[in-house]
C-alpha cells in the first residue's frame, strides 16, 4: 500500500523499483545475447568508454589486475565478438546465462548506477550428458544512461571457480 | 644371532659398486622359520624367506608362470621353495632354477637385518626392475637383467601389470611396443596408459628433473609462501627467516593430511590442522602434541625424535627469480640443465629486471601433458589453428623463425619476428585456407610490439622440462605450470608478469595484450581446444597411433621452418630414455 501522506518518499520507492525492474530487463537481455551467441549485440549493450573484465576471485581480492578476458574500451568488446564468431575454433556448445540476486548499490558522481548481481553460466557440450556448470561467480556493474538506452560503462565479471574447466569460449 | 646376507652375494642384478637404499620392509617377528611372505617394493614382488637364522630375498614371482612364490612348499632343508602353480623349483639362497618348467634363475635382493626390521636394498630392486623392462617381450625364461645394464637402445619394453595379493590366475601383462622403434610414430598408449603415467612421475617429475615452483616475486618476505606441485605432488614453497627458499611435501608425517590449504600466505610456522603437529618454514619437525601422554600414560615411544619426522624436503635452485626444485639430490645445475642455447632465451625474458607478478589464470585441461610440450614444439599448428593471428598479421607461414631444442632433446623454444601480413605470399595464402584479407582490429595496440628485449625474436614460447612452459608472446609474459592429474588430464597454473619499472601504460599493454593467451585467449582457448581432440580421438579408438613426420631432413632436433616436428621427435627421444619404453 502507498502512503497518501508521505508522496515524495514513495515516489522515491517507485523510482527504485522502476529501475530495479529496469536493470533486471536489461541484464535478462544481455544473458538472452550471449546465450544465442548473437555476440555483435552483446557488444552494442557497452558504452564506447566501457571496461569489461572476466577476473578469477583469486586475482580480485588479491589487487592483481589479469583477466581472462580484459577490454579496456568497446573497440576491444567489439573485436572479442569478431574473434569469436569469424577467427576462434572450439567444440560447438550451447550455454546459458543465469543472473539474480540484483541489487542497486548507489550512484556515482557523474550519475553512472552501481550495482551487483550474481550469475551462473552454464554449458553443454554436445557429446556429453550434463549441463557443467562452467562459471559462478558476480558482476561488479556501472550502468549508463545514452539517450534513451541504458549500457554498461563497466562490468566486472569476478569468478569464484578458480580452475575454469579448459577453456573460456564465448563472453560472460 | 641372525647374519646378514648381503655382504658379497654376487646377485643377478647388483654388483657391490652401485648405489644401496636400504628400506625396511617387514618385521622379523612375522616372518617365522621355515616361512615366507610375499611383500611388494615399488611395484616388485618380493618373496622373503627365513631359513633358521637367515632371511632371503628373491623375486616373489616364479620365473616361470605366474606363480607367487611366497604360496610354495619350503624345504628348509635343501634350502628350496617349489612353486605353488607348477612346482619349478629354485634354491632360496642363490636364485638358482633347480627343475624344470623354470629355466631362468630367480632374482636375488641383499637383505640387512637390524633389530627386529628386515630390510632390503630397495635401489637393486629397481635396477632389477628396470633391467626387466629393458628386454625384449621375450618369455621370461630369456630375462637376464645382468646383461642389460643400461636402457639405452631400448626398443621395446614391458610393465608387469599384476596384483601380487591376487591369485595366480588374475595375470595381466600388457605390452608396451614403440612401432618400428621409429619416432616419426608415436603411440597412443604413451599418452593415455596408467601404468606409463605412474612412471613419468616417479622417473621425469620425481626423477632427476628441474621443477618449476615459484617466482621469487611470490615470495619477498620471511614467511611468504604458495602452494605448488611438483609433477602431482602438492608441496609448499616457503621463505625463511634465513632468506633461504624451502620446497618440501604438503603432507602431515603423521597421518598424512595436506595440511597448507591457502594458495599463498604469510606464516611464522606450519601447524597441522588436523592434530596440530607443528613444522618451522624449513619444514622441521619441531612440535607435536602430547607427545610425552597426559599424567604418564599414551603418548609417542620414548624413543621418537622429531628430527626423524621432518617433511619430505625437495633440493631447491633459483636462476633470475625462478625457483625450481628436485626430488633428486645430485643433479646438474639449472644452467646445465638447460644447454646454454635453451638458457640464452631464459636469460633473454628474465633480462635481470626485478618480476611483478600481474596475476594467475588456472585451469583443467582433459589431455595429456605431454601434448601441452608437443603443441609449443609443433610451429606447424601455429598458421593453422590460430586464425586470429593470421587474421591480423601476427604471424605467417613465411615469418623468420626457429624451433630450438637443446642436446638432450627435452628443452625447446619456438621463436617467431613478427612481419607484415601484406607481405605474405600467394601461395602462403592458399595454403593457409582460414586466411582472410581486409580484416582490422578496433584497437589495433592489441598487436603492438615493444621492444623490450635482447632477442631478434618478437615472440618465443620455452618448453623446459618436464613442467614449465615460458611465454613471451611480444609483451604479454607468463609462466604456465603444468601439474598432471593422470594421463587424461592436467591441470595448468598461469602467473602473468611485468616488470618492476613497467609504467602504467606498459602495464596497461601487457594485460591488453593478455588477451591472446590463457583459457579465454585468442589463440589459449583454441590450444586447449585442440589438445582435448587430440585425447577424446585416442580414447575412442585403441591401439592407435600418431604422425609426426614432418621435416624428415631434420631426425630430431633443432630446425629453422615453421613445417616441423622435429622438436617432438626429439622430445620422444629423451623420453623413451628416460622412461626404458
Amino acid at each position: 500500500m502507498l502512503d497518501s501522506l508521505q508522496p515524495a518518499a514513495n515516489n522515491r520507492r517507485i523510482e527504485a523499483l522502476l529501475l530495479h525492474r529496469e536493470l533486471e530487463e536489461f541484464n535478462s537481455a544481455y544473458a538472452a545475447a550471449l546465450d544465442e551467441q548473437r555476440l555483435t549485440d552483446w557488444a552494442e549493450m557497452f558504452t564506447v568508454d566501457a571496461f569489461y573484465i572476466v577476473i578469477s576471485r583469486e586475482n580480485a581480492d588479491r589487487g592483481m589486475p589479469v583477466g581472462l578476458i580484459y577490454c579496456e574500451n568497446q573497440g576491444m568488446i567489439f573485436d572479442r565478438a569478431f574473434a569469436h564468431e569469424k577467427t576462434e575454433m572450439f567444440a560447438p556448445r550451447y550455454l546459458r546465462h543465469i543472473i539474480g540476486n540484483l541489487q542497486v548499490l548507489g550512484e556515482e558522481p557523474n550519475g553512472d548506477i552501481r550495482a551487483r548481481a550474481n550469475y551462473v553460466v552454464i554449458q553443454v557440450l554436445f557429446d556429453r550428458p550434463e549441463a557443467k556448470l562452467h562459471q559462478v561467480g558476480v558482476y561488479y556493474d556501472k550502468f549508463r544512461r545514452v539517450g534513451d538506452q541504458l549500457k554498461l560503462a563497466e562490468r566486472r565479471c569476478v569468478y569464484d571457480n578458480l580452475l575454469v574447466d579448459n577453456a573460456l569460449c564465448l563472453p560472460v | 644371532m641372525l647374519k646378514n646376507f648381503h655382504d658379497g652375494l654376487a646377485t643377478a642384478s647388483c654388483m657391490t659398486s652401485q648405489k644401496v637404499t636400504w628400506q625396511k620392509v617387514a618385521s622379523l617377528d612375522v616372518l617365522r622359520d621355515g616361512e615366507a611372505i610375499g611383500i611388494d617394493i615399488a611395484g616388485t614382488t618380493i618373496a622373503l624367506f627365513r631359513l633358521g637364522d637367515e632371511v632371503h630375498a628373491t623375486s616373489g614371482i616364479c620365473s616361470h608362470e605366474f606363480g607367487v612364490l611366497a604360496d610354495g612348499f619350503i624345504e628348509p632343508a635343501d634350502g628350496t621353495v617349489e612353486c605353488p602353480l607348477h612346482q619349478a623349483l629354485f634354491d632360496i639362497r642363490t636364485g638358482k632354477a633347480q627343475c624344470a618348467p623354470a629355466t631362468a634363475d630367480l632374482n636375488v635382493y641383499p637383505v640387512r637385518i637390524d633389530g627386529s626390521d628386515i630390510l632390503i636394498d630397495a635401489a637393486c630392486v629397481q635396477r632389477a626392475n628396470e633391467a626387466t623392462l629393458a628386454t625384449t617381450a621375450a618369455p621370461a625364461a630369456a630375462r637376464e637383467p645382468a646383461a642389460v645394464p643400461g636402457l639405452a637402445g631400448a626398443g621395446h619394453g614391458r610393465i608387469q601389470n599384476a596384483n601380487p595379493a591376487s591369485d595366480g590366475a588374475a595375470t595381466f601383462t600388457r605390452q608396451y611396443v614403440w612401432p618400428d622403434d621409429d619416432l616419426s610414430v608415436i603411440p597412443d598408449w604413451v599418452y593415455t596408459d596408467k601404468l606409463v603415467y605412474d612412471r613419468e612421475v616417479e622417473r621425469i617429475f620425481h626423477g632427476r628433473t628441474w621443477n618449476y615452483v615459484a617466482l621469487e616475486a611470490e615470495l619477498p618476505s620471511t614467511g611468504d609462501f604458495i602452494r605448488s606441485n611438483v609433477g602431482p605432488t602438492p608441496v609448499v614453497v616457503a621463505r625463511a627467516a634465513d632468506g633461504s627458499i624451502n620446497v618440501f611435501e604438503n603432507r602431515c608425517m603423521h597421518r598424512a593430511a595436506e595440511f597448507c590449504r591457502e594458495l599463498s600466505g604469510t606464516a611464522k610456522e606450519f601447524i597441522c590442522p588436523y592434530h596440530q603437529w607443528t613444522y618451522d618454514l624449513r619444514g622441521n619437525l619441531i612440535g607435536i602434541p602430547f607427545r610425552r601422554g597426559i599424567g604418564g600414560k599414551g603418548g609417542m615411544p620414548a624413543d621418537f625424535k622429531l628430527q626423524d619426522h621432518n617433511l619430505r624436503r625437495l633440493n631447491v635452485t633459483s636462476h633470475r627469480g625462478v625457483v625450481f626444485a628436485s626430488y633428486a639430490d645430485e643433479i646438474e645445475s639449472f644452467a646445465d640443465y638447460l644447454g646454454p642455447e635453451v638458457l640464452r632465451e631464459f636469460e633473454a625474458t628474465f633480462d635481470g629486471r626485478k618480476l611483478n607478478v600481474l596475476g594467475h589464470y588456472r585451469h583443467s585441461l582433459p589431455g595429456n601433458w605431454k601434448l601441452y610440450h608437443e603443441n609449443l614444439k609443433d610451429p606447424y599448428h601455429a598458421t593453422l589453428l590460430h586464425t586470429f593471428l593470421v587474421t591480423f598479421g601476427l604471424l605467417v607461414a613465411g615469418n623468420r623463425s626457429l624451433m630450438l631444442t637443446d642436446g638432450s632433446g627435452r628443452h625447446g623454444v619456438m621463436a617467431s619476428a613478427k612481419s607484415d601480413a601484406k607481405s605474405v605470399s600467394g601461395d602462403a595464402k592458399k595454403e593457409m585456407r582460414n586466411f582472410q584479407e581486409g580484416f582490422t582490429l578496433r584497437e589495433p595496440r592489441l598487436m603492438d610490439y615493444v621492444e623490450e628485449f635482447d632477442s631478434p625474436w618478437s615472440v618465443t614460447m620455452a618448453t623446459i622440462w618436464p613442467n614449465l612452459i615460458l611465454q613471451r608472446e611480444m609483451n604479454t609474459l607468463g609462466i604456465r605450470q603444468i601439474v598432471p592429474t593422470g594421463p587424461h588430464e592436467f591441470i595448468m597454473k598461469w602467473t602473468m608478469f611485468g616488470f618492476e619499472g613497467d609504467d602504467e601504460a606498459m602495464t596497461r599493454h601487457r594485460l591488453r595484450q593478455g588477451n591472446l593467451m590463457g583459457p579465454a585467449g585468442f589463440l589459449g582457448l583454441e590450444d586447449n581446444e585442440a589438445i582435448k581432440f587430440v585425447q577424446d580421438g585416442m580414447q575412442r579408438v585403441p591401439g592407435g597411433k600418431h604422425l609426426v613426420k614432418l621435416d624428415p631432413q631434420t631426425p630430431a632436433g633443432t630446425t629453422d621452418t615453421l613445417i616441423s616436428e622435429a622438436a617432438i621427435r626429439a622430445m620422444y627421444r629423451h623420453w623413451r630414455h628416460e622412461m626404458g619404453l
